[in-house]
Parts: C-alpha cells; structure tokens; sequence
C-alpha cells in the first residue's frame, strides 16, 4: 500500500506543479487576477507531498519491500539498517526524488526569505521554479518510477546495495551535491524573471546572491566529500581522477564561483548585467548537461547508473526547453537602461572581469575535454577515444596560476580605479617569507625538495598573505578586521590550503606495491613495514579477509588494518583500504592479491597535507555559506 | 577615447587574449593526451608506434589469466571473438577484473604483437561494461 501512496502522492506533486508552473503566469500576464493563488501556501504544500513522497520510499527500504523493483535492486534483507535508509539515493529513481525534493526546499526558502515589494516578480520566478520541478517529476515518473512494482511474484531478497556506496561518507555526498545542483535553479529563475520584468540589475542581483552563495557552498561539500569518498574507498589512494562525473560536478561549481563573483559586481555597482543573467543560465545549465552526460550513459564513468537512452533524451529535452527558453528571452529582451559606471583597468571591476573570464574559459576547456570523446567519434565513424588527466592537469594549470595570481591581489582593489600599488612589495615580501616557511616545515618532515611543488606553495603563500594582510590598508584592528570579513577570510585562506595540499601531495606522495607474507618486513621511504596477520573476519553482510601492517618509522608503530572483502549477495569483491590519517601524512595500505598459500600484495602509499586538500574545501564551503547567510541578514 | 568606450575596449582585449590562448592550450594538450581504443581485430590492423599510448579492450578470455607465484606480473588474454590480444601488465589488478568480464586498458602496444599495460580500468560496478567494449559485445550479436 505504502508505495502506491507515495506514488499518488508524487503524481499529485506533479499536477500541483504544474498549476504553479502555470498559474501565477496566467495572473501576471493574462491578467486573471481570480486565478491568484498564494505561492506561499502552494511551495509548503509541493514540499510537504515530495517529503511523504520520499518518506514511503524510506519506508519501502527499511521494512524490505522487495516487490518494489527500485528496493529490490537496491537492497538486501542482510544490509545494514542505516544503508538501507541510505540506499534510497544510492541510485538513479530514488536520487531523482530526492533531487526534486531538494529544488523544492530551495523554492520555499527563496519564497519566505525574500523581501520584495513586486508580489509579480516573486510570483514568475515562483512559477519557472516550479516548470523545472514539474520537468523532473514528469521525467521521474514517466522514466524512472522508483515506486514500480515487481507483481504477482516479487523476489525474496534483494541484489544488494553497491558494496562500495556502503560507507559513510557515500550517504551524505549525494543529497549535498543534489542540493548544490538544484540550488542553482534560483538564480536561474531570478535571471529569467529579471529579464521578463526588466529588474534593476543592482535589484535583482541582490535576490540571486545569497541563493548562488549558498549552492556553491553545498556544491563545494559535495565535491570534496565525493573526492575523499573515492580517496579511501575505490583503494588507489588518488583523490581526483578527472572522470566525467567529477567533471559534471566542477563546471557547475567553476560557474556558480565565476557566478557570485559577478553578482557582487552587479549588486554594488550595477555592471555586468546581462553576463550575470547569462551565467545563470549556463550554471544551471551545466548542472542539467552534467545529468545527463552521466545518466545516458553515452560517456565512460566510474559512476555507473542503470543506463537508458529514452531517459538521456528526455533530460536532453528539459535541458534545450529551459536553455533555448531563456536564451531567446536574452535575445527578444530589450534591457533598457542599463548602468554604466565607469572603471579603469586597475579597478576591482576588471579584478572581477578577469576572475570571470579565467573561471569561464576554464570551464569550458573543461566542459570540451570532457564531451570531446563524443565529438571525435560522431565526426570520425565511431572510432573511439578518451582523453586522459594529463590533459586536464595541463589546462588547469595555467588558469589556477593567474587566478590565484588575481586572488592575491583582489581584495587590495577599490571600485572605479585603485588609487595605490603600494601594498605590492609588502605583499610580495611576506608571500616569500611564508613560502620559505612552508618550504622549511616540508623539509623538517619529509627531508626532501621538490621544485615541482615550488610554484603552488608560494601561489598559496600569495593567496593567504593576500587574504590575511589586507588589514593594514584599512585601520581596523586585526580581529575587528577578520570578523567584518569572515567570509571571505574563510573562502579564500581554504583555498590557499587547499593549494597547500595539492602542491605537496602531488609532489611528495609516494607509493610502491609489494608482496609479503605473514611476519615479513620491508623498508619503504623511512618506514618499516611489517605484515602482522591476516585473518578471516565475518560481517553483516561480507565475509572479508583482514590484514593487519604495521608502519613505524624509528619512533612511531601504527597498526593499520585492511581488508579484501566479499559482499554476500552480489558476490563482489572490495578492497577496504587501511589508513592512519594525520594532518601532514596519511599512511595508506590496500591488500592487493592473494599470490598463494599466505602470500599477498599490498600498495603502500605516503600521502602528505592530502588533508589540507579537504581541509580547504571544507573552509570554503564555510565561506561561501556564512556570505550567504550574511546576505540575508542584510536586509 | 571616451572613457567608456576604452573600457569596453579592455575587456574585449582581454576575452580575446583569453580564448586564444586557452584555444591554443586546449588543442595542444588534446593533441598529445588523447587515446584511441582499438579492438582486437583493429590492433592486427593498425600501424601503431610502440611509443604511442593506446587503448584497447574486450572481454578477458575464461582461463587465459596467469599470474605469477612471486611478482606482481600478469598477464591475460582479451578477446573481441574474432581475435585474441595478449596483455602483460605488472602491478596489483581492480577487484572486479575477472575472467569473462570487459575490461580496458592503457598502455603501449610492443612490436612483438604483445599489449604492455600501464594501467587496468576499474570500474566500481559489476553490472558494468565499459561502452567501447558493450559496442564489440553488439557488434557480434
């Protein structure tokens, strides 16, 4: 009964969708006022039914529904209560649900925490919200019904959950990264509605700026805790691997970041409009084009969603209603007045003209590595190709160095023309005195240089001096100074770290595969590595042969257990890997192959500052989190 | 100039500089980092240099894998089930590579008619097929 309940329920969540997609548009522009509804009451209601909706899948997986075929592919009687609860987003249908739940959540906060005037204005991006919800409901019904039925004889048990999305940070990375995608349908319907009413762009980019904060700020988590995720659970011990996936999900962020940069522009000086508007629409759009790369399957992913073409073409489809919709509301629009104010080359609006045009170009070099295996075998005949992380790794480079270069300098700007440079040679003196001091800690540690990682320390030197320093131009006292800015303090010291870590971990990793048997021992960089036992181990729902290593490096012993194990049901075999983590060095053992008898391989890796990468992703997240809060306070 | 107009004039400068330079980086990085996947079949084909890092594929031949007692050498069999190719990789292999299972690989292509891989694609699903080597499964049905 329950699944037919929250099967109705999410056809009655589409129909009312559909009258908010519909209704206030009629009421703002057919005029028929006996039509209006309040969007307030109508946004809680679409919330609350996609809530039960989602509620009686929940409740499908924990009482083991299996004639539901969404749970039965997806869970087993034996799997652990808390990743039967999780597994109800750990695959396409159920994900869709909650990604409509999530786009509905943004609504209503857009709905109750924005103060404007214009009831007209607040009721058209109510109503485009609510098209794009009514878009992915119909998609998730027609496509993708999670609550689909295996009758008469539904199957006794399950196929399992993926065994490697039965983990921790698994469960909290999707609803992080699907709120941080569909956060960024405010602000694409604020850029539409701000078109058709032809809203003041100080006005409009006041509305958007707080929502593009917030997503990029759930977009960031979600990134970082699918890149740690994929650190210690896929067992290779890297922390990116370019796939498209990873892809999918940076090209969004790149442009919400290129996005709330240009809105503060917009806001304070009411330049660069119409670029705002259309960033908002690529962010969006790129959130949707990522969708769909990964779940039509047309690209090579690790991320391997149940495969469809009909469901490609129907995002497809979503994805050119609302991008050729509002492109050709861009075109017919006539923009009126618009704003001029004047700045010169040294103002902080070229600071943020550049920022935009290095984050944008970036994404799109992206966004072209990534489709090109599609381009190259649509115009040659089929052949295939793919292209590798080197290719990425070059791009980013030279963009991570200008706008880090950009970053330093950024906040010393003023609006209209900076009057002085002087903080130039301070700036750069002390970016050098705290490279060599990064420069000496490494070498204390690690008894090693590499010039490779030169570059990014001093880059992140630069940055955070930048970030931190910019009190004495101001008068404030330094605390004073570093609460009235918190924000971007946070933001922009993680990405500072963040440049840390990925300077030094790619730079001084180390890794080697072995073999061993039990009571051996060998030397790896200035650790001994012993292989103590391995024994036969039993869990809820594997059976797993656990290995116990030891590292120790003259002062230090850790014992680090990894484990081969195999799921029950499925019968797949995963690789836990052990790791001892500490601020400057993870220590990382994943048991490879049983060679015979009690001989096994291992890879061992040391992976110094990998934390900082995290680390700074977190603090950035925090950043662009407490600036859009503050954006609320404001008013 | 008016004011204005040089500052329209700067920001046109600097998205031209921009994309060019980044069409210039794109279109050299890609020339040097991308990989063609070739089956089997095609490999006996193709001309293809030794120093050229190539992908190939297929599914893993039942009872082709040998692994050594005491190094980390492997070495398999893949087939499109028109011709075989002989892969030789050293180093610790995906939980889910197993016989009769796709499987892709990286590496150089030795004048011996041999594979020599630098790397073995894992894929974290075992319902999964890599698509070159679903398009081959296709292609024989």
């Amino acid at each position: 009964m329950i699944p037919e309940f929250g099967h109705l329920i999410l056809i009655v969540h589409l129909v009312l969708s559909l009258l908010g997609g519909t209704l206030p548009l009629l009421v703002v522009y057919a005029n028929y006022r006996s039509l209006e509804i309040s969007i307030k009451k109508l946004s809680v209601t679409l919330f609350i039914l996609i809530t039960i909706s989602f509620l009686s899948l929940i409740y499908s997986f924990l009482v083991d529904d299996f004639s539901v075929a969404y749970v039965a592919q997806n869970s087993n009687i034996n799997l652990p209560v808390y990743y039967k609860f999780a597994a109800t987003w750990g695959a396409h249908e159920g994900s869709l649900v909650l990604w409509i739940l999530a786009m509905n959540a943004w609504l209503i906060g857009f709905i109750f925490f924005t103060h404007s005037k214009d009831k007209d204005f607040l009721a058209t991006v109510f109503s485009i919200s609510c098209q794009v919800i009514f878009a992915f409901s119909l998609f998730t019904l027609f496509t993708s019904n999670p609550f689909e039925r295996i009758l008469p004889i539904p199957p006794l048990n399950g196929a399992d959950l993926n065994p490697s999305l039965q983990d921790f940070a698994f469960t909290v990375h999707p609803p992080l990264l699907y709120f941080g995608y569909s956060g960024l349908l405010i602000p694409f319907a604020i850029a539409v509605s701000a078109m058709l009413f032809k809203k003041d762009t100080r006005e409009w980019a006041s509305y958007s700026r707080p929502w593009t904060l917030l997503s990029c700020s759930f977009l960031t988590l979600g990134i970082a805790l699918g890149s740690w995720w994929a650190y210690y659970e896929l067992g290779w011990g890297g922390w990116w691997f370019w796939d498209p996936v990873e892809n999918a999900a940076f090209v969004p962020w790149l442009l919400s970041v290129a996005l709330f940069h240009s809105l503060i522009t917009s806001q304070n000086r009411g330049v660069f409009g119409k670029w705002s508007i259309l960033l908002s629409i690529f962010a969006f759009a790129t959130s949707l084009l990522g969708t769909f790369l990964v779940r039509s399957g047309i690209l090579t992913s690790v991320h391997a969603f149940a495969l469809d073409p009909e469901r490609g073409l129907f995002i497809l489809a979503i994805l050119a209603f609302f991008v050729i919709g509002s492109l050709l509301i861009y075109s017919i629009t006539d923009f009126g007045h618009v704003e001029e104010n004047k700045y010169e080359l040294t103002s902080k609006e070229f600071g943020f003209l550049l920022n935009n045009l290095l984050l944008v170009v970036l994404a799109i070099s992206i966004l072209f590595g990534t489709i090109f295996p599609l381009i190259y075998e649509a115009f040659t005949g089929g052949k295939q190709i793919s292209v590798g992380a080197p290719y990425f790794e070059i791009i980013l480079f030279p963009f991570a160095l200008a706008l880090g270069l950009l970053q330093g300098v950024a906040l010393y700007l003023s609006w209209g023309k900076s009057s002085s440079f002087s903080f130039l040679p301070r700036l750069f003196i002390e970016s050098l005195s705290i490279f060599s001091l990064i420069i000496l800690i490494l070498f204390v540690l690690f008894d090693n240089l590499y010039l490779s990682s030169f570059a990014t320390i001093f880059l992140a030197s630069w940055i955070l001096v930048g970030t931190l320093q910019i009190t004495k131009k101001r008068n404030l006292s330094y605390w004073n100074f570093l609460r009235k800015r918190l924000a971007v303090t946070f933001a922009h010291a993680g990405m500072a770290i963040l440049t840390i870590g990925v300077g030094v971990v790619s730079s001084y990793s180390l890794e080697k595969e072995i073999i061993l048997s039990p009571g051996d021992s060998t030397e790896f960089s200035d650790q001994t590595i012993n292989f103590q036992s391995i024994d036969d181990l039993l869990g809820p729902n594997y059976t797993s042969k656990s290995a116990v290593v030891s590292f120790e490096d003259g002062s230090e012993l850790s014992n680090i257990v990894t484990e081969k194990r195999t799921y029950l049901p499925s019968g797949q075999i995963t690789t836990e890997a052990g790791i001892q983590a500490d601020l400057f060095k993870d220590l990382y053992v994943s048991i490879g192959d049983n060679l015979q008898s009690n001989i096994w391989s291992f890879k061992i890796q040391i992976k110094p500052f990998i934390r900082w990468i995290w680390l700074g992703a977190l603090l950035i997240a925090i950043g662009s989190f407490l600036a859009g809060v503050k954006q609320f306070k404001r008013r | 100039m008016n004011p204005l107009r040089k500052q329209r004039l700067y920001a046109l400068i600097a998205v031209l500089i921009g994309s060019l330079l980044a069409t210039w980086l794109v279109v050299s990085a890609l020339s040097e980092n991308m990989n063609l996947f070739y089956s089997p079949s095609e490999i006996l084909e193709a001309d293809i240099d030794e120093n050229v890092l190539i992908r190939a594929g297929g599914m893993v031949k039942q009872g082709s894998i040998e692994k050594s007692k005491d190094s980390l050498n492997v070495r398999f069999t893949v087939t499109d089930y028109q011709n075989e190719l002989i892969i030789n990789y050293e180093g610790i292999l995906p939980d889910l590579f197993d016989e009769n299972a796709g499987v892709v690989v990286r590496g150089n292509l030795k004048t011996d008619g041999s594979f020599k891989a630098i790397e073995v694609l894992a894929k974290h699903d075992e319902n999964y097929m890599p698509p070159e080597v679903a398009k081959l499964i296709e292609a024989k049905e």
